[in-house]
């Protein structure tokens, strides 16, 4: 079958599920909506539409994820009436009413609607497009998530799907690369190298035998950009993997993925299967004279796993710990071959530049960073969700605009951006591009693209602190600057954070980030001081506050603050004494309470509990 | 092959291709410091000391992983490049216990202790059995001051001393991941690698199974290519650097491998590898055996006679005249048998003599484990077949073939049944006591280097039956040098091998040597499958009698025992002591009383563990009993109100000056208690002591806790600050003699409890003299608290380390082979109190 043949018969199963006049249901199911009981949903569907003779042609699929996590579960219903609408916190128990009305009677239920996805206009509900936080979001790599069913080729086909791939098959090599390197792609993996000169290394590099390795490692508490994209649109990233391999003359592919990850491996089992099955793997990919296979590979859940030289040395089946460079992988990688390596969503933006051109994607961003990038929005933010965006958008776009703002009205104080490996922003560059020279300079970087909101609740040094217990624990331990250093920089803060700091030990910490940031061996240890480099050079009254009075400004470090009860605001409810865990707290009802600081932990509970805003922090 | 050119610190060097620019900066002469790099190891990047900027190459890279390129412009040395480094020094050693590097005492301390302690855990260089080779801490002290003035992070691993050799703390190691590089280089699969992630990343086995059973061969690559004190072999690491290498040839077996001897003073202290390459490894055996045969404490010192039912000790002459006289009366009858596992030499000349007295002749060879040597006809043979008169070069014999022997003459160096039916014993230097040549089953022909001493009177077999020759009058066997003899051997057959080289299997060790079992010799053979002679069972201990009610590691090495000893309890008073004895076969050791229950009928003790008694104790588990306790010994402390007391408590010290505190304060005295430790992490009982003083100060000799410096820096800080009437220091001999010194000048009153060795704790050995004021004194019954400013220090330092060599030699018999046999048992954790 030719590929047009394949594009057809795709079509024409794409064409089934997107016609307006078949009823059905989308269930927004991947690792996040499932966290969030999108299978219960999924199920109690199937059920009710089961039980209806008149809805026994209903469709029922699973899809990939919108990104709108604070809305989760997400399920998309399109009844014979032709509006596509989409419901927000979707439960079991609203499944019966949504069925009835929307897919029984052609009502949406406008009280659960998120937005119109598509038909009709509904009455009170805006577009998905027009949403605030989509508005800003131009989404190129997860352009299909949340609205294909993952599991089926045909739509990723149907969508343009593997056109790229056709289109680069009939260029030369170089040519392909040249595209690339138009397009302006850098790599999405953290360090931002320009894809297409790391393709022509590789491409350079003598010997017969190459390999192209997708990074999905995705390690980095709190980012889960990858897995959304590896769930929802496994093609876009098997697609780049293949245009890869083409493009530096690789026969072999490996994805490298976390065993955490057990839905989006499956849905790459079963997308390299169809890729097969159309012809997309073999000895001669489309009848061509080039030969690709790919081989998914579980990553063992170390975080150094994700850094290029460890990950090899994982799939080679040996301990993932990184080594010097050079060589570089492009020279001598997996199994000593020369490699190119990428990460997931380097890819997934590989297939669109194909498909679409690279003089499009350069359109996009700024002059030295193209295209979109996706970041997790989580932290103190209204709308938490992954996001996808044009290089060069605001801090402030993304927080306010997409994010809602912090939340509950709360003051913004900082943003943290890359994760372990970046650092905090503070509010005074709220209006900063993001893009990957803005973030460098006020000493962040774009990493892999966790983004997480900081309001004045929050501390600092706690902040700091949870960064380097990650990278402490994860320090492959190898070379000396990043293990012991790691363990330093982690005992200081942990003494500061328990009054026990010096303020000497501020200069100690600074020693020791410069000498980890340029003597470490690998990505890991040379970023990680940043979290506190940054945090020391932002916000050094609130270190200090915890050195020389001993206190912690944001409420945060148990050790140095204590709860007492405002007399004058309590309404003696008894929330605060059934929260407390330890029974610290005492008092009559409909009295003042008091808190007994001998037994209290600090938990803050009391705190959470109040309702009247009279539990004190100093 | 091509070449390339680079600058170096604006020298153009030219290397060849592949070179690294490590290489061709050592090429140059231009020196670049490094740790993880060694010159038979692959490039690992890990330690970040050589660092080198390079013209268009962004940050640091390290110059042991840069190839080098042409063009390549190289600077080696800059302001910024110093810095790193140095911060990554100190990085390094904050995970390596090294107090003694920043100590202020360090020079003095170290011309009082010029051996390192025999400590359980490595805490400090002084504690350490590499001090004399190590390259770490020349860097570091070359480095100088500190700059980032970090505490250690002492890591708290269990100590691993189960396995049959090595004594492994991995509390020391910095990870330059050396060993298992090498491991993998020779053996290909390591039986060792880095394990775990972050603070708890080490060098293990898989699984933390024991090396016996990872499949570790015992090639002790891994301990010489070690830069620090964590991987020793348990024999060798307390004697200290060698003094003199020598490359030789092992003939335990039939592969013949070549070894390099240690040798310290004449003793052999170890055997390793010439090389580190694959084909130049050793077995067990080989390299951790070889030494403790030679050192065997069995060894046969003096020729002996035997007349009339009765041995004698005699000269050499008398001893051959003796041989002489036996084997000419019975040379028609005579049978010779002998150890393959001998120099060509020795052979050759047995030969010799078997052929000039028409003897009949046997070598047995060596066998693998598993498997007995056959022996000839003529000896196991009917009566009437068989010889009856013997030389014996082994112990191949049992009774039923030596009876009826109308005469036996023994050439050995180790004991055997046989020798107590000996007419003549002559005592032969073995393996590297003597020169020569061996075999091997590949053919190839080695030199036998003589590097250590014989013991005693032993002599090379060589020697002994070339005179015996010119005894019996033997024109053949008149040589005139051991190069004439090797000339004469000619072409003999290369030897059997084993089937499996013991060197790659631990199964195939050798069984025997010279007929002794190897597993006799050196006894953690027995981890290996290896017999030994049966030995009588031990009796069963009572569980009555000095129970060991507690038993905890209170900061590393510093172990809490509680003891019960209700006798001792009911009695004891501030200041006495009791001696202990972990066995029956253990030595008697004081340990100052630290606490005691008379209601309870117990006794707590602060043990240090610093060598092999205190070993012993530390190692009990609560419920054991001990074979004895006696006390309480000594005079106690006069308590009585004086005003203000000091004391200052080190090490156990710590732990002694408790009760002291606690009945001077009750005496009416305000007392202020100052303790020391090299690193906060050594600390222990601070609470405790706050409980009984009024004040307790604290030191380190790191400065991580309190005042830097020891109990003397706090001292001259109170005397400034307040009137003191009296100074009591328990601790160290080095901490009282330097509080001695100190307060001397003050004139105030300094006690000091004193600690020399001591035998029966009642006045009778005199093991525990002193001279106080020119003065003898008996410390176990005169003291322990004498006044510091009469003790005469120097003396009391030459006593103490009167028996070092022997304590040193003590050491690796306290090996507990138990826990390697049932790899499942509990091992005991550690306790260290982190
Ligand atoms: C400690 C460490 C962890 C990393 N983890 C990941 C990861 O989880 N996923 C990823 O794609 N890249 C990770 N990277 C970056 C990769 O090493 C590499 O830069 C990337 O895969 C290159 O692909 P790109 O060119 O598409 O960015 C990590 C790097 C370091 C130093
Ligand atoms: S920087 Fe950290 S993670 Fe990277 S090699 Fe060094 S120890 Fe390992
Ligand atoms: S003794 Fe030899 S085999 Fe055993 S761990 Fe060390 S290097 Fe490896
Ligand atoms: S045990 Fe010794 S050789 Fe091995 S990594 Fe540690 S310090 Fe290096
Ligand atoms: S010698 Fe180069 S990193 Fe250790």
């Amino acid at each position: 079958m030719s590929f047009a043949d394949i594009q057809q018969q795709a079509r024409q199963s794409w064409m089934r599920f997107a016609r307006p006049d078949v009823p059905r249901v989308l269930v927004g199911s991947a690792t996040c909506g499932r966290a969030a009981g999108a299978l219960d949903v999924l199920a109690a569907f199937r059920e009710q539409c089961a039980d209806d003779p008149a809805l026994k042609g209903v469709d029922i699929h699973e899809v990939g994820c919108l990104g709108m996590c604070y809305a989760e579960p997400l399920v998309e219903i399109r009844g014979s009436e032709g509006s596509s609408v989409l419901y927000q916190g979707v439960g079991v128990d609203m499944v019966p009413d949504l069925v009835r009305e929307h897919l029984g009677r052609g009502k949406p239920m406008v009280e659960h609607a998120a937005c119109l996805m598509a038909g009709p206009p509904v009455e009170g509900l805006s577009r998905f497009q027009d949403l605030p936080m989509i508005r800003h979001q131009l989404r190129v790599v997860v352009r299909n998530c949340g609205i294909i069913d993952p599991s089926n080729i045909d739509h990723y086909l149907a969508r343009g799907g593997y056109s790229g791939f056709t289109r680069a098959l009939g260029m030369d090599q170089d040519a392909v690369i040249e595209e690339i390197k138009i397009s302006g792609l850098r790599g999405r993996g953290g360090a931002g190298f320009p894809t297409g000169l790391k393709w022509s290394f590789a491409r350079k590099s003598a010997g017969d035998v190459k390999y192209v390795v997708c990074n999905a490692d995705e390690g980095d508490p709190g980012a889960f950009m990858d897995r959304s994209v590896l769930e929802g649109d496994p093609h876009a990233v098997l697609e780049g993997l293949l245009i890869a391999g083409y493009a530096i003359g690789a026969g072999h592919g490996y994805v490298y993925c976390r065993a955490e990850y057990p839905l989006a491996i499956e849905r790459l089992r079963t997308a390299i299967a169809q890729m097969r099955e159309k012809g997309l793997l073999g000895r001669n990919v489309l009848g061509a004279a080039f030969g690709f296979e790919i081989t998914i590979k579980k990553g063992a859940g170390a975080f150094v796993c994700g850094e290029e030289t460890a990950l090899m040395q994982s799939i080679e089946g040996k301990r993932g710990m990184p080594r010097s460079r050079p060589p570089f992988p492009a020279v001598s990688g997996l199994f000593g071959k020369p490699t190119n390596i990428n990460n997931v969503e380097t890819l997934a933006a590989v297939s669109a530049i194909l498909e679409k051109s690279g003089a499009w994607y350069a359109k996009i961003g700024t002059e030295k960073s193209k295209g979109t990038k996706t970041f997790s929005l989580a932290g103190k933010i209204t709308r938490t969700g992954l996001i996808e965006v044009p290089m060069g958008i605001s801090l402030r776009t993304i927080i306010e605009d997409i994010g809602g703002g912090v939340l509950h009205g709360k003051e913004f104080k900082a943003v943290q951006t890359g994760g372990p490996s970046g650092g905090c922003i503070p509010a005074k560059h709220f209006d900063l591009p993001v893009d990957y020279e803005h973030l460098a300079q006020v000493g962040s970087i774009m990493g892999s693209g966790g983004m997480i909101v900081i309001d004045h609740e929050s501390c600092m040094v706690d902040v700091a602190k949870y960064f380097l217990e990650f990278t402490e624990n994860e320090s492959c331990g190898k070379c000396v600057p990043c293990r012991m250093g790691t363990q330093h920089l982690l005992r200081m803060l942990t003494d500061i954070a328990a009054g026990r700091g010096r303020v000497d030990d501020l200069e100690t910490i600074r020693k020791i980030g410069d000498t980890m940031t340029k003597a470490s061996l690998c990505g890991l240890g040379q970023t990680a001081p940043n979290p506190a480099l940054t945090t020391l050079n932002s916000f050094m009254d609130e270190y200090l506050a915890h050195i020389e009075e001993r206190k912690c400004p944001a409420g945060v470090c148990r050790a140095l603050i204590r709860f007492s009860i405002d007399a004058g605001q309590c309404t003696g409810c008894m929330a605060c004494t059934k929260a407390c865990p330890v029974q610290a707290v005492a008092g009559k009802k409909k009295k003042p309470h008091r808190i007994d600081q001998n037994v209290c932990i600090r938990c803050g509970a009391c705190r959470q509990a109040c309702k009247e805003g009279a539990v004190m922090v100093e | 092959m091509a070449e390339i050119h680079l600058t170096i610190d604006g020298r153009t060097v030219t290397v060849k291709a592949g070179a690294t620019v490590l290489h061709a900066a050592r090429q140059a002469g231009i020196p670049i410091p490094t740790i993880c790099d060694h010159k038979d190891l692959n490039p690992y990047g890990a330690c970040r000391m050589c660092i080198v900027e390079i013209e268009g190459v962004r940050g640091f890279p390290t110059s042991c992983t840069t190839p080098a390129a042409e063009g390549m412009q190289v600077r080696t040395r800059s302001p910024e490049l110093e810095t790193l480094r140095r911060r990554t020094l100190e990085l390094m050693f904050s995970g390596h216990p090294n107090t003694c590097l920043v100590c202020p005492h360090r020079e003095a301390c170290e011309s009082m202790r010029p051996m390192a302690t025999k400590a359980g855990r490595t805490t400090r260089c002084g504690f350490c059995s590499n001090r004399e080779e190590c390259d770490l801490r020349n860097m570091a002290l070359q480095a100088g001051g500190r700059d980032l003035n970090l505490p250690t992070l002492y890591a708290a691993h269990n100590l691993e001393r189960d396995d049959p050799f090595m004594d492994r703390d991995y509390n020391l190691c910095i990870l330059c991941a050396r060993c298992w590089r090498i491991c993998e280089k020779i053996h290909g699969k390591p039986a060792i690698s880095i394990i775990n992630r972050g603070r708890q990343a080490r060098v293990g086995t898989a699984f933390h199974k024991s090396h016996v059973h990872s499949g570790c061969t015992f090639c002790g690559s891994c301990i010489d290519i070690c830069p620090t004190g964590t991987l020793t072999d348990r024999f060798a690491r307390w004697h200290g650097k060698a003094d003199t290498r020598a490359d030789s040839a092992c003939i335990l077996c039939p592969e013949g491998c070549s070894l390099t001897a240690h040798v310290k003073g004449g003793q052999l202290v170890a055997t390793a590898m010439t090389a580190f390459e694959p084909d130049s490894s050793l077995c067990a055996l080989g390299r951790f055996g070889y030494a403790q045969i030679v050192n065997a404490p069995t060894r046969l010192l003096r020729p002996t006679i035997r007349d009339n039912g009765e041995s004698f000790s005699v000269d050499w002459d008398s001893a051959l005249d003796a041989a002489a006289a036996g084997l000419s009366k019975h040379e028609s009858a005579l049978g010779i048998l002998v150890s393959a596992a001998a120099s060509r030499e020795d052979r050759h000349l047995y030969h010799l003599l078997a052929q000039e007295l028409g003897a009949k002749f046997a070598a047995i060879p060596a066998t693998p484990a598993g498997t007995k040597p056959l022996l000839p006809k003529w000896v196991t043979g009917p009566k009437k077949s068989r010889s009856s008169a013997l030389i014996l070069s082994g112990d191949f014999l049992e009774d039923k073939h030596l009876a009826g022997l109308d005469f036996l003459l023994v050439i050995d160096g180790l004991p055997s049944p046989a020798q107590e039916r000996a007419d003549v014993l002559l005592p032969a230097a073995l393996l590297s006591e003597a020169e020569g040549t061996f075999r091997t089953a590949s053919g190839q022909i080695k030199d036998l280097a003589r590097s250590s001493r014989a013991p005693g009177m032993a002599r090379p077999e060589w020697e002994i039956l070339w005179d015996l020759g010119q005894k019996l009058g033997l024109k053949s066997m008149a040589f005139d040098s051991l190069d004439h003899i090797t000339a004469a051997v000619g072409e003999d057959p290369a030897p059997q091998a084993f089937a499996d080289a013991p060197r790659h299997d631990v199964r195939t060790l050798p069984a025997f040597y010279r007929g002794h079992r190897t597993a006799d010799l050196v006894p953690a053979l027995e981890a290996f499958g290896l017999s030994a002679t049966p030995r009588p069972l031990k009796q069963d201990v009572s569980i009555e009698g000095f129970q060991l009610l507690e038993t905890r590691e209170l900061a590393p090495n510093m172990h809490l025992l509680r003891i019960k000893a209700p006798q001792v309890a009911a009695h004891a008073k501030p200041g006495q002591f009791v001696i202990l004895m972990a066995k029956e076969t253990s030595e008697r050791t004081p340990y100052t009383l630290a606490d005691w229950d008379a209601e309870a009928g117990s006794i707590t003790l602060i043990l240090e563990e610093v060598g092999r008694s205190s070993r012993e104790l530390a190692l009990l588990k609560a419920g054991e009993v001990l074979a004895h306790v006696s006390g309480p010994l000594g005079k106690p402390f006069p308590v009585a109100k004086k005003g203000t007391v000091v004391l200052g408590g080190g090490c156990y010290g710590i732990g002694a000056i408790l009760p002291l505190a606690r009945a001077l304060r009750q005496a009416g005295n305000h007392v202020l208690s100052v303790i020391e430790a090299s690193s906060a992490y050594l600390l222990f009982w601070e609470e405790e002591l706050r409980a009984v003083s009024d004040e307790v100060r604290v030191a380190t000799k790191d400065g991580s806790r309190g005042a830097y410096g020891g109990v003397q820096e706090v001292f001259q800080q109170i005397v400034d600050q307040q009137p003191v009437d009296i100074f009591i220091a328990v601790g160290c001999t080095f901490m009282m003699r330097m509080v001695a010194e100190l307060t001397k000048p003050w004139n105030v009153p300094t006690f000091v409890a004193l600690n020399p060795i001591m035998v029966d704790g009642t006045g009778m050995c005199g093991a525990c003299r002193v001279s106080i004021h020119g003065e003898t004194k008996f410390a176990c019954i005169d003291g322990p608290f004498f006044d510091a400013h009469g003790v005469d220090w120097d003396e009391l330092a030459c006593r103490k380390s009167a028996y070092a060599r022997e304590e040193v030699e003590a050491l690796p018999q306290a090996v507990d082979l138990s826990a390697l046999m049932f790899p499942g048992a509990a091992r005991p954790r550690c306790g260290c109190g982190r």
